[in-house]
C-alpha cells in the first residue's frame, strides 16, 4: 500500500521530467524531493509521453504504450523507421507509394508519424513514406494503437507512432559505420554535450545504396539507387530554474534514381525516373513552470515537405510532377495538478497548411486549410487501483466539416501482477487536399480526369458549357463537402506479469470506420473518358486480438513472441452479398452467387502475423535471432466481381528470420555484424520491397569526456 | 473448395453424361484447346477461343494495337459471319478488343440491340419488361465499354480482363430474336494468366473471347 502510494506521488510530478532532470543535473536545488525521486524512478522505469501528452510511467498509462529502446533499435542492425517497424507485433508494412504502416488494420493514411510529438508532412496517396526517417539518433519510440485524435487530431485514427530524439547531456561523440550488401553504406555522426545552462545535441545520417533489383534480367531496380542525408540539431537552454527553451532543427534530403528499359518491336528504350525529396522541420519550444502544480509548454513548428518526380525518355521528359506541403502550428499546453489524485491537461492551437502542386489548378498557388483546436483531458484516480482519462478535442477547420473526437479510458491493477485497461475514442482523418483539389488529367493513359471535392463541380460545369462532356452519372449529384473520416476504436486489455521474468499483454480491439473516402466515376468527358471524384462512401470495420509473451528465461537469455490476428470488412460489401448481389465463378469461369464465408475483407491484410525473437545478452557481446511470420493475404480481385472472396489471388505466406550479433570491445569500440531475410525468401510480384539475403557489419566509436 | 470444386465437376460431367444420351447424339468434346471451337449441349451453345482481333503490335504510344477488325458472329447459326457481310444482316454480334456491337444504329443494317442483366445466366429466361434494349451509337454501344461498365473490370495494376461474374447479355439478334450470352474468359484457352505472367505473354493470350449463349 505505501509503495503504491509513493508510485502515485511519483506519478504526479512526472510531466515535470524534462525540468527536473534539468534541475537535477545542475544539482541546482538539492533540497528538491521531486528531482530526487525522479532520479531514483528513472533508473527503475520508462516514462511514455504519446499516451496522455504528458510523461508517465509505463506501467501507471491508463492507454497501453509500447515502446521501442534505443538498445533494441541497434541490436536489429535498423537504419530506418521501417526496420524498426517491420518487427513489431501488429504491424505491417505496405509497398507502394513508399513504406507504410498498416496498424491495427488500418491503412498508413490513418497512423500519424511524429518527430518529439511533432507531425510530419508529406504523404503520397495517403502514405508517409518511413524510409524518410533515419533513426541513429532516437532515445526511443513510442507507438499508441487505437484512436488518439483526442490528443493530436487529423491521422491519429488507427494510432500514433512518436520517435523521441535522444537529448541526452553526455559530453561524447559517436561515430558509426555500416557496411552491407548492395553496397548500402550508412554512416551516423552523434554529437552531444553541455555547458552550463546549454544542452546541444546534433546527429548526421549519409545512408547511399545500389538498391537492388530481383527481377531477373532487367536494368529496373526494384529498390532503385538513392542516397538520403539526414541533419539534425537539438538545443536547449536552461533560461531559469523554472524555464526553458528547446529549438529543434532538422533537414532531411532524399534522391532516388531509377533506370527503365521498355522493349517495342524489338526497339528498347531507356527511361530513367528521378525523385528528390526534402524535408524540413523547426520547432522551438518554451517550458515554463508556474508553480510546482501548473505547467505550461508552447510549442511552435514549421514543417516543409518539397517532391518532385521526374520521367524522361531520351531526353524527353514525359512527366514531372512537383508538390510542396507546408504545416505551421502554435500550439500552448498548460498541465495543471490539482492533487495527487487529480490532473488536468489542455491546450489550444492553431495550424496553417498549404499545398502547392502542378496537378492542382494553378501551379503557384499554394492552397491552405486553417485549423483552430482546443483539447482538454483529465486524468482522476478515485481509488488507488483505478486510473480513468478522459478527454475531448475539437479542430474546427475552414475548408470540410469540423471534428469532434472524445476518448476515454480506464485501468484497473487488480494486484502487483494483474492489470486490466479499456478504453474507447473516436479518431478522424481530415480529407487531404489531394482529395480536395486535385485536378488531374492523365494523357498519358486515355485522358481520364480525377478531380477534387472542391473542384469537380466547378471544372465539370465549365467542360458542359463549352460541350466537353458526353454524360453525367448519378454519383456527380451526391458531391457535397467532404466530411472527416471517422473511426470508434475500442481497446480491451491485461496485462499479467506472473514474476518479473515472465510479462503477457492480450489484448482486443475493433475499429468502426465510417464516411472512408472513395474515388467515384461522376462524368464522361466528350472523348469516352471518365472523370472521377472523391466522397465519402464507405464504411468498414477491423477488429482483432494481439497478445504479446516476453520471457526471461536466465538473466541473459530472453524470448519474445508476438501474435496478432486481424479480421476486416467492408459492412456495404457484406450487405450486398447478405442481399444476395455478388456474384463469383464456379471452375468452368461461369458466374454463381458468392456466399458470406468466402468473403475476405479488405485486401493486403493477413488474417495471422506473429514474430519471435531470441535474445542472448550479456555485459560485452549480445547475440539475437528473430523470426517473422505473415499469413497469406488477398492481392488482386481475378473474379473481377469488385470484392475479395476466397476465389481471389494471394500472396503467399511467409517466413523471414533475421540475425545479428555485437561486441563490445573496449569502451570505446563496438562491432557488429547481421544477416536479415537467412531463408532468401522473395516474392517479385508481391513484396518488391523485400531484399533477398543481405549482410552487413557496423562498427562504431564513442569518444566520451565526462560533464564538466 | 476444392470438394465444391469435384462436385461441381461431377456435375458437369453427369449433365453432359445426360444430355448426350437423351440427345443419343456422339459425345461432345468441351475441352478447350486452345483454338476455335462451337459446341451445343442442350439449348446452350458454347463458343471456345474467338479471335477478336488479336495483337500483331505496338502502337509508337507503347499501346498495344490490333488490325482494327471485328469479329462477326451469328448467333442463329452459331458461326462466324465474314467481314465481306458487316454491312448485312447476317451476324449478330461482332467483337474487337473488349468492344462488342449488336447489329443495329451505327454498327448495322439490322434490328439488333442489347442490355446488360444482373444476375444469373441460369435464371434470366427472358427479356426483362423494365429493361430497354440498347441500339449502338458510336461512340457508346449498346453493351457499355470500359471498365466496370458493361462485362468486364481492367486490372491496371495487373493489366488483366476479366469478365464481371453475374453480367449476361441479353442480345437482340439482327432478325429480333432474343438471346442470353455469358462471357466467362477473355484468354486463349480460357485461362487467364497469372498475375504475375510478363506483359508478353498476357498481351499474346488476350482477345479470345469464351462464351456461352442461348435462345430465349
Amino acid at each position: 500500500m505505501k509503495r503504491i502510494k509513493y508510485h502515485l506521488l511519483i506519478i504526479t510530478i512526472l510531466a515535470f521530467a524534462n525540468l527536473a532532470k534539468a534541475q537535477q543535473a545542475r544539482l541546482s536545488k538539492p533540497t528538491d524531493s521531486a528531482a530526487h525521486s525522479l532520479k531514483t524512478y528513472h533508473i527503475n522505469e520508462e516514462t511514455v509521453i504519446t499516451a496522455t501528452r504528458s510523461e508517465r510511467k509505463l506501467s501507471n498509462v491508463a492507454i497501453p504504450t509500447k515502446i521501442i529502446t534505443q538498445k533494441s533499435i541497434k541490436q536489429i542492425g535498423a537504419m530506418r523507421l521501417s526496420d524498426v517497424l517491420q518487427e513489431q507485433s501488429g504491424l505491417f508494412l505496405t509497398a507502394g507509394f513508399g513504406t507504410g504502416v498498416q496498424m491495427q488494420g488500418l491503412n498508413p493514411d490513418y497512423t500519424l508519424i511524429m518527430i518529439n510529438g511533432e507531425p510530419l508532412v508529406g504523404r503520397t496517396s495517403g502514405v508517409l513514406d518511413l524510409n524518410r526517417l533515419a533513426i541513429g539518433n532516437i532515445k526511443k519510440i513510442e507507438i499508441v494503437k487505437g484512436p488518439s485524435s483526442s490528443l493530436y487530431g487529423s491521422e491519429a485514427m488507427a494510432g500514433v507512432i512518436n520517435i523521441i530524439t535522444d537529448q541526452s547531456q553526455k559530453n561524447k561523440v559517436e561515430a558509426s559505420v555500416r557496411y552491407g550488401t548492395y553496397n548500402t553504406k550508412d554512416i551516423n555522426l552523434n554529437t552531444t554535450f553541455s555547458k552550463g545552462k546549454f544542452t546541444f545535441a546534433h546527429f548526421l545520417n549519409n545512408y547511399q545504396s545500389d538498391g537492388f533489383s530481383i527481377r531477373p534480367y532487367s536494368v529496373e531496380r526494384t529498390v532503385a539507387p538513392i542516397w538520403r542525408l539526414t541533419n539534425q540539431f537539438h538545443a536547449a537552454y536552461q533560461a531559469t530554474a523554472k524555464t526553458k527553451i528547446e529549438l529543434d532543427l532538422r533537414y532531411a534530403y532524399e534522391h532516388i534514381q531509377n533506370q527503365i528499359a521498355v522493349t517495342n518491336n524489338g526497339i528498347i528504350t531507356y527511361s530513367t525516373g528521378n525523385e528528390y525529396h526534402q524535408d524540413v522541420n523547426l520547432n522551438p519550444v518554451i517550458t515554463h513552470l508556474f508553480s510546482s502544480k501548473l505547467k505550461s509548454t508552447l510549442r511552435l513548428y514549421a514543417t516543409n515537405y518539397n517532391a518532385d518526380q521526374s520521367l524522361n525518355t531520351s531526353g524527353n521528359s514525359i512527366y514531372d510532377d512537383k508538390l510542396n506541403h507546408q504545416f505551421l502550428r502554435a500550439e500552448n499546453q498548460t498541465d495543471y495538478y490539482l492533487n495527487d489524485k487529480v490532473c488536468f491537461n489542455a491546450g489550444v492551437g492553431m495550424v496553417q497548411e498549404g499545398v502547392k502542386s502542378n496537378r492542382y489548378e494553378l501551379n503557384s498557388t499554394r492552397r491552405t486549410n486553417n485549423i483552430a483546436y482546443v483539447f482538454a483531458q483529465t486524468e482522476i484516480k478515485p481509488v488507488e487501483k483505478l486510473t480513468i482519462i478522459a478527454g475531448f478535442r475539437y479542430d474546427n477547420n475552414q475548408l470540410f466539416a469540423a471534428a469532434f473526437s472524445p476518448k476515454i479510458a480506464a485501468m484497473l491493477k487488480a494486484n502487483d501482477h494483474l492489470k486490466f485497461n479499456a478504453s474507447i475514442g473516436r479518431g478522424f482523418k481530415a480529407p487531404d487536399f489531394r482529395q480536395l483539389y486535385l485536378n488531374f488529367t492523365n494523357t498519358a493513359a486515355g485522358g481520364y480526369s480525377v478531380f477534387g471535392a472542391l473542384e469537380a463541380q466547378k471544372q465539370i460545369e465549365f467542360l458542359q458549357s463549352i460541350g466537353q462532356i458526353s454524360s453525367i452519372e448519378s454519383d456527380y449529384y451526391r458531391l457535397k463537402e467532404l466530411h472527416p473520416e471517422y473511426a470508434t476504436g475500442i481497446n480491451l486489455g491485461l496485462q499479467y506479469n506472473p514474476s518479473a521474468a515472465v510479462q503477457f499483454d492480450f489484448s482486443l480491439f475493433r475499429n468502426d470506420v465510417e464516411n472512408l473516402i472513395d474515388t467515384r466515376l461522376v462524368a464522361y468527358h466528350k472523348s469516352g473518358a471518365q472523370i472521377f471524384s472523391y466522397l465519402n462512401l464507405k464504411n468498414a470495420y477491423t477488429q482483432g486480438v494481439e497478445t504479446q509473451l516476453n520471457v526471461k528465461i536466465t538473466p541473459q537469455i530472453a524470448v519474445a513472441v508476438g501474435y496478432q490476428y486481424l479480421l476486416t470488412a467492408d459492412k456495404d460489401q457484406i450487405k450486398e452479398i447478405k442481399a444476395g448481389k455478388i456474384y463469383t465463378i464456379d471452375a468452368s469461369g461461369f458466374a454463381r452467387l458468392m456466399r458470406l464465408d468466402e468473403y475476405i475483407g479488405l485486401p493486403n491484410r493477413s488474417k495471422h502475423m506473429a514474430n519471435f525473437k531470441f535474445t542472448y545478452e550479456n555485459e560485452n557481446y549480445f547475440t539475437n535471432l528473430r523470426i517473422l511470420f505473415r499469413s497469406k493475404w488477398a492481392v488482386s480481385d481475378k473474379d473481377g466481381n469488385g470484392l475479395y472472396n476466397t476465389n481471389d489471388a494471394f500472396a503467399n505466406a511467409f517466413a523471414q528470420i533475421n540475425f545479428a550479433a555485437g561486441k563490445q570491445f573496449s569502451k570505446q569500440f563496438r562491432a557488429q555484424i547481421g544477416c536479415d531475410n537467412i531463408g532468401n525468401y522473395v516474392d517479385i510480384a508481391n513484396l518488391p520491397n523485400l531484399a533477398g539475403r543481405t549482410f552487413y557489419t557496423t562498427l562504431t566509436y564513442q569518444f566520451n569526456q565526462k560533464n564538466k | 473448395m476444392k470438394k465444391n470444386q469435384i462436385l461441381i465437376a461431377m456435375a458437369m460431367v453427369v449433365s453432359s453424361f445426360y444430355a448426350c444420351t437423351s440427345d443419343n447424339t456422339v459425345t461432345v468434346d468441351t475441352t478447350n484447346n486452345g483454338t476455335f471451337k462451337v459446341y451445343t449441349v442442350g439449348n446452350v451453345t458454347s463458343v471456345q477461343n474467338l479471335i477478336a482481333d488479336t495483337i500483331v503490335g505496338m502502337s509508337m504510344q507503347g499501346q498495344p494495337v490490333g488490325t482494327g477488325h471485328f469479329t462477326f458472329f451469328n448467333l442463329r447459326t452459331g458461326s462466324i459471319v465474314p467481314n465481306a457481310d458487316s454491312a448485312t444482316s447476317n451476324w449478330d454480334v461482332a467483337f474487337r478488343g473488349t468492344t462488342i456491337l449488336t447489329n443495329a444504329g451505327t454498327s448495322g443494317p439490322g434490328a439488333g440491340g442489347a442490355y446488360v442483366h444482373v444476375g444469373l445466366f441460369a435464371d434470366v429466361n427472358a427479356f426483362n419488361a423494365d429493361s430497354t434494349v440498347r441500339t449502338d451509337a458510336a461512340p457508346v454501344y449498346a453493351i457499355k465499354t470500359g471498365s466496370n461498365k458493361g462485362w468486364y473490370v481492367y486490372d491496371g495494376a495487373n493489366n488483366l480482363i476479366t469478365p464481371i461474374p453475374g453480367r449476361v447479355l441479353m442480345i437482340q439478334a439482327a432478325n429480333s430474336a432474343k438471346y442470353k450470352l455469358e462471357i466467362n474468359n477473355y484468354y486463349k484457352g480460357g485461362v487467364t494468366p497469372l498475375t504475375s505472367a510478363t506483359d508478353a505473354i498476357k498481351l499474346s493470350t488476350q482477345r479470345y473471347y469464351n462464351f456461352r449463349y442461348s435462345a430465349l
